[in-house]
């Protein structure tokens, strides 16, 4: 009854953390913490993983001579969950490394602040006029020629750099 | 006979040692890449010529369920002679200093090729996120802002998706207690509960970001019109293909339920509205390009979520096609990346190009006699013999879908064809190398074209092959004692009786 109870507390603390890192993901403004809400998140999966695996009364699975008749808990998880904490790893330096790289290029860490001068530097590339603007006036308007758009896309991205 | 393996490791080991060997010996880094390409292509060809019927191969000599299973049939191994096929064309042969972006294709050919090939589960996901890592670092590799800013974004969503395809395969191990994808098909009757049927669903949205699927593909537009056309070519040409590939395979294997097949349906409907959609909306080619894809993809979901071996050969049909064409018409970016209104006397600048772009239009609209006809009848025709309410709402969706591609293809064609000012005509003049690369395209689509009886009849001997659960489990567990064998017959009689 009681390794019952425990069994769903340890499936629904992981389960939590799944959450918790996604709604992190979903709701956070700021790229670093989102990089810290992916962790938390993955903490969760390798966990389920390893208590999908996990016996009260069972040893580690380690073959000592001596108790090779006990039971041990299943190994299988174990190794599978030593692989993802690497690649997590591998995922979060990555991670990081663009943060950085992020924030060399664009003076800002907020998610939305940079989605925005993102749909501006795609536009300005392709010299379509960007549909984001606040600046922009609603209605109709004389719309500049093509050409003149173009060059000022160029200068949009002349003053970027 | 483990001859295979090599199409995973030797670009593997390729692609660690090229920094090295770039090193000592520039020339030498630079012919290393597409030698092992073609290696791998001599693999995977001479086990595709060979084959008579589908082989699994234990790697290290365990036996399955226990070792590591490379699946072997018809549709492992086109994916797994594709990659270096497409990969060759769209190799950076004019990159001479470099070597980090060959490094990063190496390592996505070879964990592209053991994603096809493999037949367990956490192996998959392994050689998923081997995909994912190299898809990122080629995605930043403009070094731009922009680039990076959308390649942190595709990182998260893709890390996102890792964490729930992961809890997804907990959830089957909970269940099952395996991973190999034939053990999991003898135990299919324990996943059809709600925490089997909801590990498919958060693996479907897990690897479905690669595949673009539709709640999750916020990253496509980006990533494409920020990355190079070579590597928006590859992403969603070959890689999206590969996602789609182990979706299916779990699909075959162990969900053959309506509720699984529903989920892929109503998914693949909304990529189809969702895409087409924008693409319509979409002012420059480049992101009409990656939202069309999405659509495209979406009607690769809803031919495979058709049951039975009818949607299997729509499906193949739709994927190949699409991964023909993509690429071609990515590569046409490379000099026309601007906005749609300049385009106009894109025609007289170069004529070529303007007419590939006309083929791969009506091929991907699905003009009659071209590739794309024929494989979106056989998705019609599978809808209508599905015929439920839902398979026929997925044919209104899909003929509207259809009509709204006519519409922005045709349109661009036209301001293709439209006089421009001198001036900007000049800048869209297509260099001889980019149209060499889309006449390969081209090619492969005109001679699918002329072969379409005997492709046809190969098709159909690749569906019916890999839509075949007991054969998958069968060749898996061929060389197993009576009890597996008696099971399978036990499967086999109870799919005779569905």
């Amino acid at each position: 009854m009681t390794t019952d109870l425990i069994h769903w507390l340890l499936y629904g603390g992981a389960m939590g953390l799944i959450v918790i890192g996604i709604v992190g993901v979903v709701t956070l403004n700021n790229i670093f913490r989102i990089v810290l809400a992916l962790a938390i998140a993955e903490a969760g999966a390798n966990l389920l993983l390893v208590i999908a695996g996990y016996r009260f009364d069972a040893i580690a699975p380690i073959l000592t001579g001596s108790s090779a008749n006990q039971l041990m808990v299943d190994p299988v998880p174990q190794a599978m969950v030593l692989t993802s904490i690497v690649i997590g790893v591998g995922i979060q330096a990555l991670a990081l490394a663009l943060v950085v790289k992020v924030y060399q290029n664009y003076k800002t860490l907020d998610i939305g602040e940079i989605h925005q001068q993102l749909s501006t530097d795609i536009d300005n590339s392709s010299g379509v006029i960007s549909l984001l603007s606040s600046e922009q006036p609603a209605g109709e308007r004389p719309l500049p020629e093509p050409s003149a758009q173009h060059e000022t896309a160029q200068l949009n991205q002349g003053g970027d750099k | 006979m483990n001859n295979i393996a090599f199409t995973v490791a030797l670009p593997l080991l390729a692609a660690f040692l090229l920094p090295i060997i770039s090193n000592s010996s520039k020339s030498a880094a630079r012919f290393i890449g597409p030698f092992v390409l073609l290696a791998m292509l001599g693999f995977s060809l001479a086990y595709f010529n060979m084959l008579e019927h589908p082989v699994a191969i234990a790697l290290g000599g365990f036996r399955p369920p226990l070792g590591i299973t490379f699946h072997l049939d018809n549709l492992s191994l086109l994916m797994a002679s594709i990659i270096p096929l497409i990969m060759l064309v769209l190799w950076p042969y004019a990159n001479i200093e470099g070597y980090r972006e060959e490094s990063l294709l190496l390592l996505l050919a070879g964990s592209a090729s053991g994603l096809a090939l493999s037949g367990d589960l956490f192996n998959i996901y392994v050689f998923y996120e081997l995909l994912s890592v190299a898809s990122f670092g080629l995605a930043a590799a403009n070094r731009t802002g922009a680039a990076f800013a959308a390649t942190f974004r595709y990182l998260v969503m893709s890390g996102l998706g890792t964490v729930l395809a992961l809890t997804g395969i907990g959830l089957i191990y909970t269940q099952t207690g395996t991973l190999n994808l034939a053990h999991i098909g003898l135990l299919a009757s324990q996943l059809n509960n709600p925490a089997g049927l909801s590990a498919f669903a958060l693996i479907v949205i897990g690897i479905g970001v690669k595949a673009e699927i539709f709640p999750v593909n916020g990253w496509v537009p980006e990533v494409y019109s920020t990355a190079s056309p070579r590597i928006s070519a590859l992403l969603a040409g070959l890689i999206s293909k590969l996602a789609v590939l182990v979706i299916v395979r779990l699909l075959v294997v162990a969900y053959q339920g309506p509720e699984a097949l529903t989920l892929l349906l109503v998914l693949g409907m909304l990529g189809i509205i969702w895409g087409e959609l924008s693409a319509w909306r979409s002012k420059d080619l480049k992101r009409m390009l990656s939202f069309s894809s999405i659509g495209q993809l979406g009607m690769v979901l809803v031919a495979f979520s058709i049951p039975g071996e009818a949607g299997m050969v729509a499906g193949i049909a739709m994927m190949l096609h699409h991964l023909v064409v993509k690429p071609g018409l990515f590569m046409l970016t490379e000099h026309w990346n601007g906005s749609l209104n300049k385009l106009a006397g894109a025609a007289k600048s170069s004529p070529l190009a303007a007419v590939l772009f006309m083929l791969f239009a009506l091929s991907l609209i699905g003009v009659p006699p071209f590739p794309g006809f024929w494989a979106k009848l056989l998705l019609v025709t599978g809808l209508v013999e599905a015929n439920t309410p839902l398979y026929l709402t997925a044919l209104a969706v899909l003929l509207s879908a259809t009509v709204i591609e006519a519409h922005y293809l045709m349109h661009t064609a036209i301001r293709m064809y439209s006089k421009g000012k001198k001036k900007q005509v000049k800048k869209l003049h297509q260099t001889p190398f980019t149209l060499t690369i889309i006449s390969v395209f081209a090619v492969v689509l005109i001679t699918a074209l002329i072969t379409m009886a005997p492709l046809g009849n190969k098709l159909q001997h690749i569906a019916a092959e890999s839509s075949d659960r007991a054969l998958y489990i069968n060749t898996t567990f061929a060389a197993r004692h009576t009890p597996v064998r008696k099971q399978i017959s036990l499967i086999k009689q109870q799919s005779k009786v569905q």
